[in-house]
């Protein structure tokens, strides 16, 4: 029967999902367990914070840029019909710092950095790169994935910071060229109507996407089976996940602190 | 021979990752032109087109992201809402516009936009996958051999199908996305649903932006994630590479394309929209 | 009665419904060479990775230096690791990192070295192993040979006092492969190591072992010398010294 075929596989998925979430959640543990007293190699993490960083900023640049000019261009046309045009900095201005900026530079940067992640992490899985490291009693958590996390949670945090001033800076841009709003105006329309609050908002958010990006990536990275072919795998699996994740968090994020 | 001055090195700086754009620039271009000739090639009277593949396509990118796009753009519409009418509150204290807004606002931008984020992500990186690998493991050059451009073949199914699914999803997508926005309105905001539900405000220009945004969507996925997967060297270490550069480049052409469109369109009104 | 250095009793190991060990019992005298022989898929790796908790068993004992080993969960092994060291068949050395790196590594770990006095240590011991010139080489612009011996190099960084080779002879070219044997001579002669070699590499078998246990079966069927099993009367273990196809000894598989 076909409900019964439908009902099947849908069981089967959930199955799979509570699989993964768990075996998130296991890492997570891992990850904290290390943190707390701090025992991670320094020069893991410094070499790819650098990495990392480098890897997203031009992406993540041009994104926040667009970004911010596209929120002015659609809420053009509700400024102009109310006349207000000093409204215009807080219509983009608290898009971008809630929501649009910290969801994009998060996605952008679970599909540069979170996919590499988890395509390297995975490739040194198959090729039992990992199992040396533990014959060599070198624990991988330490070594090798709180640098990891570690980097991705405090590079994503700053770039979604400088993002969001780049997006605020392309909304000015776009402002002037398209609806002839000059910057005086704007840069008056964010000081007077943005917050801290608004801010920090944003800042949280990207805290806890780079938190579910960094730990999917390596989740998936580490548990790829099958060689190769898994890998290409886990990569697609890894960046459906952080996506989902990132929407779930700002659902939650945005109610709970309400 | 002296080391390169400084204005040498400054030009070898920005102009070698320029030439390098230009050229990358250029080969995606090939690869549009060339899927368009596959697809109209592939349509003509007489054209062959590999039996069931366009049926298969638009299921695997249709039904599949199906659930995923529904239920990340209910997510987001629901956040949305209840941010736009915090604000609203805040700086103007009239929420009676928030439905009104919003429908445009889902209808030529939001529903389509963020459907095709989504579908970026996860058709983009299964496509460049596919034809990655295919690549790696010479199957590319096994079709050749057996006298099929492998742009007929597998692109251009593949482009008809994600334009035909991004307009649907968009619709169902965008149709969560606002039903699931008027729920937290009513919800959280106590608006009247007879309020938020108006499209007053929605012309059929609004219906036809966001139309085109989605086909445009639709069309630009494959052939990125195409064009990445058909540079794809090596070993599935380079699918693996091939992959990310398709997650982000369809992700970003989506933003680009909503800017162009959007401006295209603020400028073509007058500021109206 | 001293218990033996290290010792496997009645081990009992299945993957999948599929029983490979199947009541194994072996020792192991401190110093000594040992090879575990046998065809392929008889379960020679298998029996090693069980030394260094890489797979725990189903049934049995594994004792080393009077400490239960096939208790032990993932991190107590830790300590046993750094003296038992393990040289895997594919000489996994870390691909983004130089030799000199690798090897420099367990060095910063354990002896809580600083990077640059770590790398100058690292490229001494790959001198030792002849690798001097290829220090800042990275691992895949190496032959298997190179791989291999800057593996060994690595491993003994730790100083442990029991090596296992998982076929270390495997795919390499003769003269390779006796330059491979003479390092672990000298490995057990000149540092005391005790070398668990596993292999089905019968002249470096011959030429290196000081005992050779005969895997068959998922049991140790015959252990001896190599001298011993040269001679001996056995039909299944002469089949597999000569090398000859076809005779009594069962292969699952063909």
């Amino acid at each position: 029967m076909l409900g019964e075929r439908t009902l099947t596989q849908l069981g089967a998925r959930a199955l799979a999902v509570a699989r993964e979430v768990g075996g998130i959640a296991i890492l997570t543990g891992q990850v904290v367990r290390a943190l707390v007293p701090p025992r991670l190699d320094g020069r893991e993490l410094v070499r790819n914070l650098h990495r990392m960083g480098n890897r997203s900023l031009p992406i993540v640049a041009l994104t926040a840029f667009f970004a911010g000019g596209l929120m002015v261009v659609q809420s053009a046309p509700f400024v102009n019909r109310l006349g207000a045009t000093s409204l215009a900095g807080w219509a983009a201005g608290y898009a971008v710092l809630r929501e649009i900026g910290p969801i994009l530079i998060g996605l952008m940067f679970s599909g540069r950095v979170g996919a590499n992640n988890t395509a390297e992490l995975g490739t040194m899985t198959v090729t039992e790169q990992l199992d040396g490291l533990r014959a060599l009693a070198i624990d991988p958590i330490r070594y090798l994935i709180v640098p990891r996390v570690l980097a991705m949670l405090i590079m994503l945090t700053a770039l979604t910071i400088l993002g969001d001033l780049i997006a605020l800076a392309g909304a000015a841009v776009v402002a002037k060229l398209v609806i002839d709003i000059d910057w005086r105006t704007m840069y008056a329309s964010f000081a007077d109507n943005l917050t801290p609050t608004d801010f920090l908002h944003g800042v949280q958010k990207s805290v806890a996407f780079g938190a579910a990006i960094a730990l999917s990536s390596c989740y998936f990275g580490v548990t790829v089976r099958g060689g190769a072919v898994g890998v290409g795998r886990a990569v697609n699996a890894a960046v459906v996940a952080a996506a989902v994740s990132i929407m779930l968090l700002d659902f939650f994020i945005t109610y709970a602190t309400a | 021979m002296t080391r390169p001055s400084l204005v040498e090195r400054a030009a070898r700086a920005v102009g070698r990752p320029a030439l390098a754009a230009a050229r990358a620039t250029r080969d995606l271009w090939l690869v549009l032109v060339g899927v368009l000739a596959g697809v109209i090639r592939s349509y003509r009277p007489g054209g062959r087109r590999p039996p069931g593949a366009l049926l298969e396509q638009l299921y695997v990118i249709g039904n599949r992201s199906l659930v995923f796009v529904a239920v990340t753009l209910g997510f987001i519409g629901m956040v949305m809402m209840y941010q736009a009418c915090l604000q609203f509150s805040r700086a103007i204290g009239d929420l009676s516009q928030v439905g009104v807004q919003f429908l445009r606002l889902v209808v030529s931008d939001f529903g389509p936009t963020l459907t095709g984020m989504m579908l970026a992500t996860r058709v983009g990186a299964g496509i460049a996958a596919e034809i990655g690998s295919m690549k790696v493991t010479e199957q590319l050059d096994a079709l050749r051999m057996s006298g099929v451009l492998p742009i007929d073949y597998l692109l251009a199914p593949r482009f008809v199908a994600s334009i035909v699914m991004t307009i649907a999803l968009s619709l169902v997508g965008g149709a969560i996305m606002y039903g699931a926005g008027g729920l937290t309105a009513h919800l959280s905001f106590g608006v009247n649903p007879r309020t938020f539900f108006d499209p007053s405000l929605v012309l059929p220009r609004h219906l036809v932006l966001g139309l085109l945004k989605a086909a445009c969507y639709g069309a630009a996925i494959p052939v990125v994630a195409g064009f990445c997967g058909l540079r794809a060297r090596g070993s599935s270490e380079g699918v693996g590479w091939a992959t990310t550069a398709a997650v982000v480049g369809s992700s970003f052409a989506v933003i680009a394309i909503d800017f162009a469109l959007s401006v295209g369109a603020l400028w073509l009104y007058g500021g109206e929209l | 009665m001293t218990r033996p250095y290290l010792a496997f009793v009645d081990v009992h190991k299945a993957f999948a419904g599929k029983p490979v060990l199947r009541g194994m019992d072996l020792t192991v005298a401190k110093g000594e060479i040992l090879y575990i022989i046998g065809t392929s898929g008889v379960g020679k790796s298998v029996t090693i990775k069980h030394l260094v908790g890489f797979l725990a068993v189903d049934r049995g004992e594994i004792w080393f230096d009077g400490q239960r080993l096939d208790q032990l969960d993932e991190r107590a092994f830790y300590p046993i690791r750094r003296r038992i060291g393990m040289v895997f068949q594919n000489a996994t050395l870390f691909d983004a990192m130089t030799l000199a790196e690798n090897v420099a590594l367990p060095l910063r770990k354990h002896q809580r070295m600083r990077q640059k006095d770590a790398l100058i240590d690292a490229r001494r011991r790959l001198a030792q192993v002849y690798l001097a010139d290829y220090a800042d080489r990275y691992p895949a612009e190496l032959s298997d040979g190179m791989r291999k011996r800057a593996a060994i190099a690595r491993t003994l960084t730790l100083a442990p006092e029991v090596v296992l080779f998982d076929e270390p002879t495997t795919g390499l070219d003769p003269v390779n492969a006796r330059r491979i044997d003479r390092l672990i001579r000298e490995l057990s002669r000149d540092l005391g190591v005790t070398a668990i070699v596993v292999s089905h590499d019968v002249p470096s078998i011959m030429a290196v072992a000081d005992r050779v246990a005969f895997l068959y079966q998922g049991r140790v069927h015959t252990v001896g010398t190599p001298a011993e099993l040269a001679a001996t009367a056995d039909p299944i273990v002469a089949q597999f010294i000569a090398g000859r196809s076809s005779g009594p000894m069962e292969t699952p598989g063909f």
